[in-house]
């Protein structure tokens, strides 16, 4: 028994033990201690995510004469890593006081940590599945896993979920459309003999196949078009399930885009595929489809006026940065990109923990009924600030390093125009957050709130834990880097050269660990200036220009709603909804095909039908 | 990097920036004073207002996030400072590039829109979105500009830009290889001060003055340092990526001084955009600019 079968019965004691004892009290704790034991196993095998080696597993199944094996790879190692943390984080945030919140509000929590612990089995199964086969049944089973936790809510939840399970099954029917075609070409479903026998494929099935996998593994990105479920799906998923499903989950479509399409088939042959009649190929197909999943999300985000709608629009939005600098495929590029799966997963669950504590403690989330929490809940404003700093991708920050790399990339290889839409979607992502955290925190404390107290400790130490996360990261990328640059390596792209601080390249260096020493030096200039000045008197929040007018605390005060009119007045009528529409198209078409096919064998003679079928059934298995 | 020099350098680079900035404000408001046939304030007026604003006795503050947003404003220009290399000092300049700073430019935005966002008055707020609004604006053609410098000179880091600007001659410039991004760049420039008619954030007679409603004392005296910082900042930007830097400050002075003095100059004969409309012009004049000229670099 090697450690990754260790690694994976754990994985899977954790779901038996917390179905046993989810309803004991303890029940939350018990699975945060397996994560925290899970992660340490992982980390015996730092040998595979600093160095490259392989672990694989003793586990091995024989389906209709196919091989199923799981192994342990960096990449695996990598994205293990995220999960696991990201479980953990979520456990230990639902085990205390929201938890106990949950479960008096009618919630199940068993369920949900159940549904946690599902997620993370199966996704550790995905992630270390070293065939085709394997990988398509645990995506099946990711899928469904995400299915569980998505519809615990209920009602609206519910719907939302439905429609996530629409798309991921057209998606898997699409990758196993997919795998067949591999098998047929290459009569193996295991890596090695795909990858030798690739190099015969013609252009036509390499299209063929990037389209079934890209659309397939796409839809689990919210890659567009195939975005539409997602934000819904995880924003109603109760709060640490939505912190969990926005870091992580959405990322495994990212994990098997890399094993598939940049591993297997390689980018310099999804480069070669040229689109006829343009002067586009397939790689810069996709990384245009990657950078308008950067735009148009964020600016739907912008839009709404639910704080975990707002972030789980984003999380979207930020699943095309990371595509956009794999896709283009060097050094930093690639590195930004994988780095960004990690940094979108710790500052978002940050953000989504914030939220919750938040809807915790006020009962919404709702961005036009909030504000001036930041004086009675002032780690969630952290946090909040912290996650925000983040997921605009400004320094010091971990979301600054991986964007940077993404935009060094972008002007070396010379995408002017790739790179103006990442700005774009980053200059958008300011805008939005900025609305988040003024709406919730900033402006005029509510009546209502007045009595609100902060979050308890079981939430605020996770929420601060990966707060320190984001911020290490950003100050020190190395520690990340360490773990890049092997992945890199392992799918066969040119390993990053970096440093503790960051990165030393010919046309533009960034060395965070000075970077962010001289922007803490900065801020205690500024401190002691700020100091050197008179002594400041604290007043009320009423005690404020009103205009000759006089504020009582009856009066709201507080500008929230419409955040942005001028540019929404700009860009509004481009909102046109052209996805949902689509959308509902396709919806409508096939109910239609599917009454008209129920028109025609219920209405006339079912039993004339069913008699010839069975004729012919006999009659061949006469004949045969 | 010795590491006194070093320490000299980033101790140095924001006082000059302080003293060059105060010099800069006092031409903006003397020139404006000329227009308007007045005679302006005297020399030390504006180092006096600052001196003014933070030893008042009445000083009001809304709570520590005002003051956190007035000390990240502050902190935050004085970092950007110490990266941007000047004659005789290049500071930490080798640390981080133009992308870096032009992302680090956005941190006194963020600590200046979360102090105002605390002090609870809806004008302030209302000034904040604008000019993020108007930041989603000037900072499109600044990025094609970030784009064409790069394309031009093969890196972002600025003292390389520098350098091969200055071993080529003045043919070599920015403003003689890239005319038409000069252009942008200088009114994007002039956006980026919100100068009429591109203050829509500030508009006193329409939010009381937007994000500076709730300050006084030493928080607006720290606002007051910040826009030294602007207009220098601003000006070294511009003719670092154009004008070919300088060799010492002799000549860089003077240039520095005259990219901001054309937007001083001209912003009087202005009224004031709607919010909306300013972010339209800029879309599209500016913008449009930036990629006619990026098109010429790239073809």
């Amino acid at each position: 028994m090697t450690s990754l079968d260790l690694l994976l019965s754990l994985a899977a004691a954790t779901v038996l033990l917390t179905l046993l004892a989810g309803r004991q009290p303890w029940g939350g704790w018990l699975a945060t201690l397996l994560y925290a034991a899970q992660l340490v196993v992982l980390f015996t095998m730092a040998a595979t995510g600093y160095e490259g080696a392989v672990v694989q597993s003793a586990m091995q199944f024989t389906v209709l004469g196919l091989t199923l094996h799981w192994a342990l790879t960096p990449l695996s190692w990598f994205f293990a890593l995220i999960t696991i943390g990201a479980g953990l984080a979520s456990s230990a945030f639902a085990s205390g006081d929201w938890g106990r919140q949950y479960a008096a509000g009618g919630g199940s929590l068993r369920l949900l940590h159940v549904a946690l612990a599902l997620n993370v089995a199966s996704m550790l199964l995905l992630l270390c599945s070293a065939d085709l086969l394997g990988l398509f049944i645990c995506w099946e089973l990711v899928s469904w896993a995400s299915f569980l936790i998505m519809a615990i809510g209920g009602g609206n939840a519910m719907r939302y979920a439905l429609r996530y399970l629409v798309y991921a099954v057209g998606g898997g029917m699409a990758v196993l459309a997919g795998i067949a075609l591999v098998y047929a070409e290459t009569g193996s479903l295991a890596f090695a003999a795909i990858a030798t026998g690739l190099p015969d494929y013609s252009a036509t099935t390499l299209w063929t196949l990037l389209l079934l996998f890209g659309s397939g593994f796409a839809v689990k990105m919210g890659l567009l078009p195939f975005h539409l479920w997602q934000a819904k799906a995880y924003a109603e998923t109760p709060g640490p399930g939505s912190a969990f499903l926005g870091a992580i989950s959405s990322r495994m479509g990212l994990f098997a885009i890399l094993v598939v399409l940049v591993q297997l088939v390689g980018l310099s042959r999804i480069a070669g595929l040229e689109i006829p009649l343009t002067s586009l190929d397939a790689s810069e197909l996709l990384a245009w489809l990657a950078a308008f999943t950067i735009i148009l999300p964020t600016f739907v985000a912008l839009r709404q006026t639910d704080a975990r709608r707002l972030l789980a629009w984003h999380g979207i939005g930020q699943g095309g940065y990371m595509l956009l600098g794999v896709v283009i495929g060097d050094a930093l590029g690639s590195a930004g990109g994988l780095m960004h799966v990690f940094n979108h997963a710790t500052y978002q669950a940050a953000l989504f923990f914030s939220v919750t504590a938040v809807v915790y403690r006020t009962g919404t989330g709702n961005l036009d009924r909030l504000g001036g929490l930041v004086t009675r809940m002032p780690i969630a404003f952290v946090t909040m600030l912290i996650g925000i700093i983040g997921l605009a991708g400004l320094p010091p920050m971990n979301g600054f390093v991986s964007k940077w790399l993404i935009y060094r990339s972008l002007i070396n290889e010379g995408y002017p125009l790739l790179f103006l839409a990442a700005v774009i979607g980053t200059l958008g992502t300011i805008l939005s957050v900025y609305k988040l955290i003024h709406n919730m925190f900033l402006g005029q404390l509510r009546l209502e709130h007045e009595q609100v107290r902060e979050a308890p400790w079981s939430m605020t130490v996770p929420m601060l834990l990966l707060s320190a996360v984001v911020f290490v990261t950003g100050y020190m990328p190395g520690l990340v880097f360490d773990w890049i640059a092997p992945v890199q390596a392992a799918l066969g792209l040119p390993p990053l050269v970096y440093h503790l601080g960051g990165i030393t390249t010919a046309g533009g260096n960034l060395d965070m660990l000075w970077l962010v020493s001289f922007m803490l030096v900065g801020f205690g200039i500024g401190a002691l200036i700020f100091y050197s000045g008179g002594r400041a008197r604290r007043v009320h929040q009423l005690d404020n220009y009103a205009g000759g007018h006089f504020l009582t605390a009856e009066t709201r005060y507080q500008y929230s709603y419409n955040f942005y009119p001028a540019l929404q007045r700009l860009i509004g009528p481009l909102y046109r909804g052209s996805f949902q529409w689509l959308e509902s198209g396709l919806v409508s078409m096939l109910d239609l095909v599917s009454a008209g096919a129920q028109g025609i064998y219920r209405s006339v003679h079912p039993a004339l039908y069913l008699l010839t079928v069975l004729v012919m059934v006999l009659f061949f298995w006469v004949v045969n | 990097m010795d590491w006194q020099v070093l320490l000299l350098d980033i101790v140095l680079m924001p006082l000059l920036a302080f003293i060059v900035g105060l010099l800069m404000v006092l031409m903006m408001r003397r020139v404006r004073a000329r227009l308007e046939r007045r005679i302006g304030p005297p020399f030390f007026q504006p180092l006096y207002d600052i001196i003014k604003l933070y030893g008042k006795d009445i000083q009001i503050s809304h709570g520590f996030i005002h003051d956190l947003g007035i000390i990240m404003v502050v902190g935050g220009y004085i970092t950007v400072e110490m990266f941007l290399p000047v004659p005789g000092f290049v500071g930490l300049a080798e640390k981080g590039d133009l992308i870096a700073l032009a992302y680090l430019m956005m941190v006194p935005m963020l600590g200046m829109a979360l102090g105002v966002g605390q002090c609870a008055n809806p004008n302030g707020s209302i000034g904040i979105s604008r000019a993020l609004t108007a930041m989603l604006g000037y900072d499109i053609p600044f990025v094609l500009v970030i784009v064409a410098v790069a394309a031009m000179y093969g890196t972002t880091s600025l003292p390389e830009i520098i350098a091969i600007q200055q071993q080529g001659g003045m043919a070599t410039w920015g403003v003689a290889t890239m005319p038409v991004m000069a252009v942008a760049g200088l009114i994007t420039t002039h956006v980026m001060l919100a100068k009429e008619p591109f203050e829509t954030y500030i508009a006193p007679a329409e939010i009381a003055t937007g994000p500076m409603v709730e300050m006084g004392g030493k928080f607006m005296g720290g606002l007051f340092v910040v826009q030294t910082f602007q207009v220098y900042t601003a000006g070294v930007l511009y003719v670092t990526l154009f004008l070919g830097g300088g060799e010492n400050w002799l000549v860089f002075l003077p240039k520095i001084f005259a990219v901001v003095f054309i937007p001083f100059a001209v912003t009087i004969v202005f009224p004031r955009y709607k919010a909306g409309e300013g972010l339209l012009w800029v879309w599209k004049w500016p913008t449009g600019i930036a990629l006619l000229g990026l098109a010429l670099i790239l073809m």
